[in-house]
């Protein structure tokens, strides 16, 4: 039903430290799925391995049915909406409607068209008053919605968010929330984050590692 | 006992390299120099590759650098012709190769650079009378190089992950997309230097006018060796290059 990302027999090592092993898991789109586990665990590593960023030792990754070993990181960002956990490593243009209209720019899409795409997002992360502000100026707040815009304007089939609530105050926290509930049916989510309130506030779906391994993996 | 060659004569490889891949100008003298460095290199067991395999995303750059530096250049015979105009001449290709091995050679010498320890290397700096906010200041930036290509590559990671296939963009816009690339890497660097001068400053850096240290240089007699042959070398080559003019 639905299975969108299908993780087989995954083992990842970093600086010849085993992080993950043995990971199977399959996610699907209609589902809110929230990792959790202490640090070191392999959350982020988790997450990066199945968005491309990182190659596995072993194992398979499939996308959509693809295997991500035959898929280049434009294609698989085409699909996957990656949140990074520190937002400035992936802001990168000089101001914020230019971080916004990247892709699409890129992409040819017509002028007017990215035009409302932008301010649509810009309205629903409260950033208008910083259309043309520096992005190196923006609070952590600012940037972690920025990021998290630029990531929807890719229209993405599934979002992995790597600790997006970090740096936002109750207000914001509320207004992610809310943003989130209104996406939960459009496209399948995988939280990875220590914020226990806002992972069972929102997930179908707990999967907790501890060590590299999945020790935990329970409907909410 | 290469491992433990002194800083301060791997800094004198260094300098005697790179000044010569400056100062000569003729194709064959850079090559000679450039296969001193590389020799020497291996020799110092330098990891040539690990610095390839670190900087391979500005790599392209540096091809852009040498096709600019070859198609600019009018003066010498033409090579290259698209009717009447000429796009490369025998100048232009020598100046565009003479770059490039200019630009191989500094890369040499930091993989040099980069088998010294940072404590090391500070210590035979302050130890060849440089001020010690300088030496300071040079290992940190030594020590930011790896940082900041790691950088550059997550940049480029989140560009593709937008969706973006570089490579199959117009060379027009894949210019563009480089100063996506290396803006925020060098807003990023500014940023950094701002926290860490304040960082330092927060751990009593500089409250004492004088600076005492545990590790003290001395040169062994490979080190005399290794001085020796640096300074026969290089006059071999500047004698070289005067016999060729």
């Amino acid at each position: 039903m639905n299975e969108f990302i299908r993780i087989e027999k995954l083992f990842c090592s970093l600086n010849k430290v085993q992080v993950l092993r043995n990971i199977n898991i399959s996610l699907n789109k209609s589902e809110f799925v929230s990792i959790i586990g202490p640090n070191g665990s392999g959350k982020t590593t988790l997450g990066k391995v199945v968005s491309g960023i990182i190659k596995q030792d072993s194992g398979d990754v499939f996308i959509d049915d693809k295997n991500i070993k035959d898929m280049s990181l434009p294609e698989i960002g085409r699909k996957i909406g990656y949140l990074f956990q520190n937002p400035d490593r992936q802001i990168f243009a000089p101001t914020v409607y230019e971080e916004l209209s990247f892709a699409m720019k890129y992409k040819k899409t017509a002028t007017d068209i990215i035009e409302k795409r932008v301010n649509e997002i810009l309205n629903i992360f409260e950033l208008s008053h910083l259309r043309d502000a520096s992005t190196y100026s923006l609070s952590q707040g600012e940037k972690q919605r920025l990021a998290l815009g630029a990531m929807l304007l890719n229209d993405p089939e599934y979002l992995i968010l790597d600790e997006p609530t970090t740096g936002l105050d109750p207000k914001r926290k509320y207004e992610l929330s809310k943003l989130l509930d209104s996406m939960v049916n459009r496209v399948g989510i995988l939280l990875i984050s220590h914020d226990k309130a806002f992972v069972l506030k929102h997930s179908h779906r707990i999967i907790e590692l501890y060590d590299g391994s999945i020790i935990n993996d329970k409907k909410n | 006992m290469i491992k433990k060659i002194d800083p301060r004569v791997k800094l004198l490889i260094v300098m005697c390299i790179s000044s010569l891949g400056l100062a000569f100008t003729r194709m064959p003298m850079l090559l000679a120099v450039f296969l001193t460095g590389m020799l020497l290199s291996q020799v110092l067991k330098a990891d040539l590759f690990m610095l390839i395999k670190r900087i391979r995303i500005i790599l392209y750059l540096f091809a852009v650098l040498v096709i600019i530096q070859s198609i600019f250049v009018r003066s010498g015979d033409s090579l290259i012709n698209i009717g009447s105009i000429t796009i490369l001449t025998t100048e232009g290709l020598s100046r565009g190769l003479a770059y490039l091995m200019r630009v191989l050679i500094i890369l040499i010498s930091g993989a040099i650079i980069a088998t010294c320890d940072m404590r090391g290397l500070i210590q035979g700096l302050v130890q060849m009378k440089l001020p010690y906010d300088f030496a300071f200041m040079t290992s940190i930036g030594i020590k930011f190089l790896p940082l900041l290509m790691e950088e550059l590559k997550d940049t480029l990671t989140a560009i593709q992950l937008r969706g973006i296939d570089i490579k199959s963009l117009p060379l027009k816009e894949r210019t563009e997309i480089i100063s996506y690339i290396f803006t925020p890497v060098f807003a990023g660097a500014l940023t950094k230097a701002k926290k860490l001068s304040l960082s330092v400053e927060c751990r009593g850096f500089r409250a004492f006018d004088k600076r005492t240290s545990i590790l003290i240089l001395k040169f062994s007699p490979v080190d005399y060796l290794a001085i020796t042959l640096t300074f026969l070398l290089t006059a071999t080559l500047i004698a070289a290059n005067q016999y060729f003019i």
